[in-house]
This record gives structure tokens, sequence and C-alpha cells, in this order.
């Protein structure tokens, strides 16, 4: 099964290292593929160096997009994850 | 003959015979590239994981030491684990070393530049420097591949480290007892490694080029910082050589020390006083062993440095109150802060000088930043009242800009005096005289100032136009050139005639062939690092003011640098043969 879902680039400085390493960290729990696709281009959630190679900087748009056994879980572990941070993920 | 013989910065006297530790890290050596076969596939597969994983535990065992206060730190090394962790990085890696069969070390290469392609093309200046990290990270499993060691820590047997660099952390991270000698490619006289080393008292010579691509882990070497060279691998006749003048100088430095706390005067009972530059707050405990009259030059800027915030005026008040308590009833001159923006703070704006040593430097970015200026003038005063302080701005060009510092100075007071905080109302303010134009002046700066210091690397610096760490020109460096004597006695003059008291706080000060020149201009105190305090004072207790005074007349009125130097050599050569081998000169060693 696939999902997808859209946020947006709160936080001042973007997905910068520190989230993205946190992010990855998480992802790397789930047995879903989780992606983040940022116009053309896509990241794997689980590498830190493919999320900081979107240079999400704030106010950019980015499609979560999950596939495998815990997709629902996946998508609202991620999308939590841009939403409760409060201006530094 | 020994194998190879380089030539460096000798920063901290004494010789030095044993084996090599090569710390080999943040710097790039070139990765050994070969193809493989087939068989041996899943070997290298093997030693490229087990070596990543050794980086691994070498940053876990970083993040485990770092203090739980600095989150911040913690957080970079966690993102640092995750990348050398990252599955992507990982896997394009290792499909060099599946599919294109290379060695290791190579698909290593080859996956970081597959990361730089992907990093290049980002616009954003922040998210394009992390393949820096990238970079950095994959030198720590490079590293673990060719066998370099990657932390200082595990040292067992007492060894010579040879390194790149060697920054702060490092040093932090050393088992001094463990370590002989330094050598280092990076570093001059005042850099960090030069003072530690000196506090250690173990020889060091920086400024090796590229020493550790000349030096092999657990080879034999020299480290003589006399001449400031390493001498690899060395023959027995050498070797004995060395022993020989090991020897020589342990019974030279003994004598030395047993003479530190006479008084400091020449034959006749000339008295030059004797005080210490200073960097770091530890470094007082040397002042007082090596006998120094005080500090000369407390060089402010360490606190500034590179932090994230500037310190507060209750830190600083503390550093300096400390500092001015301990040292009490000795001086304490207090140079305030002689940095520019590039150094100070993340939170400055950043300048983008060109020249950045005719920019916004010293007194000048402090004019311009007043409320760092005036923080730092309430400290230094709040604590005048512990001990003996005084203060100096460094860079001063002209008299206006020494009118607006003292301008300050005194808003600071009437600040502290209006919020009934006490200080020493008479607190001596000198200048450190380092600009050509400042000399040109010297008898107007003279009438507003207590005291000078000059200081002289700048001043040679900027007078002669030399960058002494620029290899092209650094033999025009020259102490001896006529127009900087003529320089120094003009200021040294000037001083005397406005019966203010005249300091030197420069190398030259600590340099035993320049000590007769400078005693001949009756200057009244040096200040010099602690460690060579009892050394000079032991010429200087040997020198009388006539013969000084004749070696001064004689350099002012010969025609050349070359002269002069001959001249000086001369009195040196038959005076103190000893000092002859165990300090090098400034003046350079092209006329042997």
């Amino acid at each position: 099964m696939q999902k997808e879902k859209t946020v947006y680039i709160r936080n001042e400085y973007g997905l910068h290292a520190r989230p993205a390493a946190q992010l990855a960290r998480k992802a790397a729990d789930y047995n879903s593929e989780i992606s983040l696709v940022m116009g053309d281009v896509k990241a794997d959630a689980r590498s830190v160096l493919e999320i900081l190679s979107l240079a999400a900087v704030q106010g950019k748009s980015i499609t979560i997009r999950a596939e495998g056994p815990d997709v629902d879980s996946a998508i609202e572990m991620v999308e939590n994850f841009f939403s409760n941070s409060n201006g530094d993920y | 003959m020994a194998k190879k013989v380089l030539n460096g910065i000798a920063v901290s006297a004494g010789v030095s015979i044993g084996r090599a530790y090569l710390l080999n890290r943040g710097h790039y050596c070139l990765a050994p590239v070969q193809s493989i076969s087939e068989e041996l596939v899943p070997e290298e597969l093997d030693r490229l994981r087990w070596a990543f994983q050794r980086a691994l535990e070498g940053l876990k065992q970083i993040r485990s030491g770092v203090p739980q206060e600095q989150t911040e730190h913690a957080a970079i090394i966690d993102s640092h684990m995750m990348i050398l962790q990252d599955p992507k990085f990982r896997e394009t890696t290792e499909s060099y070393i599946r599919e294109m069969r290379l060695n290791a070390e190579w698909a290593l290469e080859k996956g970081v530049a597959e990361v730089e392609n992907a990093f290049n093309a980002i616009e954003d200046e922040y998210f394009q420097a992390r393949v820096e990290e990238v970079r950095l990270l994959a030198q720590r499993v490079m590293n673990q591949l060719l066998g370099n060691h990657d932390s200082i820590k595990p040292i067992t047997t007492r060894v010579i480290l040879v390194a790149h660099s060697l920054t702060p952390a490092d040093t932090v991270e050393l088992d001094v007892s463990k370590i002989m000698a330094f050598t280092t490619a990076q570093g001059g006289k005042t850099s960090h490694v030069a003072i530690l080393a000196r506090t250690l008292e173990i020889p060091a010579v920086v400024g090796v080029e590229d020493v550790e691509n000349h030096v092999e882990d657990g080879e034999y070497v020299v480290v003589d910082a006399f001449k400031g060279q390493v001498i690899i691998e060395p023959d027995q006749q050498e070797l004995d050589q060395y022993e020989v003048l090991k020897e020589k100088f342990e019974s030279y430095q003994k004598e030395v020390m047993q003479e530190r706390d006479l008084p400091s005067e020449t034959v006749e009972g000339f008295r030059v006083r004797l005080f210490a530059n200073i960097e770091f707050f530890e470094e007082v405990s040397a002042v007082i062993d090596y006998a120094g009259e005080g500090v000369g030059l407390y060089r402010t800027e360490y606190s500034y440095l590179y932090n994230t915030s500037l310190p507060t005026e209750q830190e600083l008040i503390e550093e300096y109150r400390d500092l001015a308590s301990i040292l009490h009833p000795r001086r304490l001159i207090i140079r305030t802060l002689d940095a520019g923006g590039d150094k100070v703070a993340s939170e400055f704006e950043n300048l983008e000088e060109d020249n950045p040593v005719l920019g916004l430097r010293g007194v000048r970015f402090c004019l311009r930043y007043r409320e760092v200026f005036k923080t730092q003038l309430r400290a230094i005063l709040q604590a005048s009242q512990f001990g003996n302080v005084s203060l100096m701005f460094p860079m001063i060009s002209g008299a206006g800009e020494l009118r607006g510092a003292k301008q300050v100075l005194e808003e600071v007071k009437e600040e502290l005096r209006t919020e009934n905080i006490s200080f020493d109302e008479n607190i001596a303010v000198g200048i450190v005289v380092e600009l050509p134009s400042a000399v040109m002046i010297a008898d107007i700066l003279a009438q507003e100032v207590d005291f000078f210091s000059i200081g002289t690397n700048d001043l040679i610096q900027y007078s002669l136009g030399i960058d002494r760490t620029n290899m092209y020109v650094s033999n025009l460096y020259q102490p001896m050139h006529p127009a900087l004597l003529r320089s120094i006695k003009y200021v040294v003059d000037a001083g005397h005639r406005a019966g203010i008291e005249v300091s030197m706080c420069g190398e030259m000060a600590s340099d035993p062939y320049c000590l007769p020149v400078l005693l001949g201009m009756q200057v009244d105190s040096l200040s010099l690092n602690p460690q060579a305090i009892p050394g000079i004072k032991r010429v200087l207790r040997k020198l009388t003011m006539d013969e000084c005074s004749e070696l001064l007349k004689r350099v002012l009125e010969s025609d050349s640098v070359r002269a002069s130097n001959k001249l000086i050599r001369e009195k040196i050569y038959k005076r103190f043969p000893e000092e002859l081998i165990f300090y090098s000169s400034m003046l350079g060693q092209e006329e042997e």
C-alpha cells in the first residue's frame, strides 16, 4: 500500500543537519519505505545525506510518500515530526 | 646520513629522540588505488565495514565525553554518526567494491565523490557546506583503513607526536606524560601548540611543511628544537651527537633555573624588568615558576574566539580578577581585545574584508562595536581593585583613535561611579606601539599615556611590509633592519623624554641575540613568554651597559642588515657560547 501527504517546512533553518539526522533515525524503525519528495527530487528518509541534499529551506513543501506494511503509522510519524517541533525540528 | 631532514620553526627549545606517532586527522592524504580480484571482494567489503564501524565507535567515544550541557555539540556528533550509518552512502561505497572491484580506500573515495556531486548542485550555502563534514567523516574511515591513528588517546609508550595540526580540543585529549616532543605542519611561535609545548617544557618544531607525509608512524626521529629541524631515521653518529647535545642542554637548563631568582640587571646594576606574555589563565603558574615580575601582556582574545556568544561582563570580571589577585603584587597588563570580527563570536556580520590585517581589528573593531568594548573595559576596571592592573590598547594608528578609546574608558568609569562600583581610579593606561604611524607620532602619543609597549611582531610586519609566514618573502623579515632599529629607538627616546616607561612585548624581547641592542636603547622592561625569562635574565646579567651602548652605536652606523647581524653575531659568539647553541635567532642563519 502506498500513501502520500504534503507538509511545509516551517522552521527558520529548514531541514538542517540535526533534524535530518533525527528523522533518518526514526525512519529506520519502520518497515515501510519512506521517501521525501521535493519537486522532482526524491530522498530516502533513512538517508540523512539524501534528506540534506534536498536543501529543504523554510517555506518549501515536501511530499511524504510511504509504501509498505506499516504505512499509516509511518506517515503519521513523519507528519508529527514536521508539525510538533514548533519552529525547530 | 639521516633519511631526511625537515626544517621548521623551533618554538620550545630542547632536543628529543624517539619514535614518531603519526596523528592524522582532518587532513587528506592520498589513498592507495588498486583493483582487486573477485575472490577478494568479500574480504574488502568486510574491511570497509570494519573501518566504518571503528570510525563510528570513535565518534561514540567522543560523544560520551561531551558534557551534558553541551547539547549543541552532542547533536552535531549525533548527526555525524547518522552520516556514517547512512544506508545510501554505505551502499554506494560498497557497490564500487562489489561491481567495480575497487579496493576499499578507492571505493570510499568514489562514494564520497558521489555525495559531493549531489551536494554541488545545491545552491543553498548551508546545505552545500555539509559536504565538508562528509569529507572529514570519510577521513576518519580512511584513517582506519590506512592504519593511521585517529585520536591521541591510545598512546601507550613515550612518543614524538607528528601531526598536520593540533587543535586546543586535541590537546585536551593528550596524555601529556606520553609526549616527548611535538612537530606539526601548521602553527607559529604564538600558536596554541607552541604555548602548550613551552608550558609542558617539551621540545616542539612547528611549520614543518608536509611533515605528516614525510614521517612514517613508528619511525625514529629527532626533534631538534634549537635549529628547528626534524631528523628522520638519523644514523648512529647523528644520534650520538644529539645525545650529547641533549645532556648539555639539560645541564644548561638546570643552571639557568638555579639563577632564576637573581635580580634582572646588567653587571653594573642597570635594571630591566622581565615580564611575561600570556594568553591562557593556566599560564599564570609559569609566570611565577619562572620568576617573571608580572604579566606584561595578557592577550584577552581567547574568551572571545570562536564562541557562539560573547563572554558576559561577569565572566570577564572573574577571569581578570582571578588573574590579578593571583599575580598581586606583581603587575598585570591587560591588552584590550585585539581581534577582528572574523574571529570574534559568530554573531558579528561577516565583513568579508579583502585584507583583514589592514582591516577592522584591535581598537578599530572595539570603537565600532562600543558595547563589546565597554563590557571588557567594565570588567578590567572592576578587576583592577584586586591587584596591580594596567590596560593597554592595541593597533593605535593615530592620536584620534587613542583619544576615542580613552573617552570610552572615561564613560565607563563614570558609569561605574554612578553605580557605586569601586575600581582603581589611577589605573595606568598604555598603548601597544605596533604601527609605523604610531612610531612617527610617539612624541605626541607619549603625552597622553602612562606607558608604551612596543609590539615588534606587528611593527616589523607593517614597517617592512613582510608577512613572515609567507615563504617567498620571509627572508626579508629582518629585526635588525635599520628602519626598524631607528623606529624602536625613536619610540624609546620619545617615551623617556615624556617620562613614561617603555616596554617591549614582541618576539625580539625573547631573542638573546637582540638583547644587547635593546639594552643599548635602554628599554625599561621586556615581556616575553614565561619559560624564556630565566635564559634572558642569564644573558642580561652578564652584559654591561657600556658594551651594549657601544654595540648599538656600531649597529646604527652600519650600512646594511648583513653588517649589523655580523656585529651582533660576533658579540654573541664571543660572550655566549652556550646560547649560541641553544637559541635559534630571529636574525636568521644565512650568514654562517
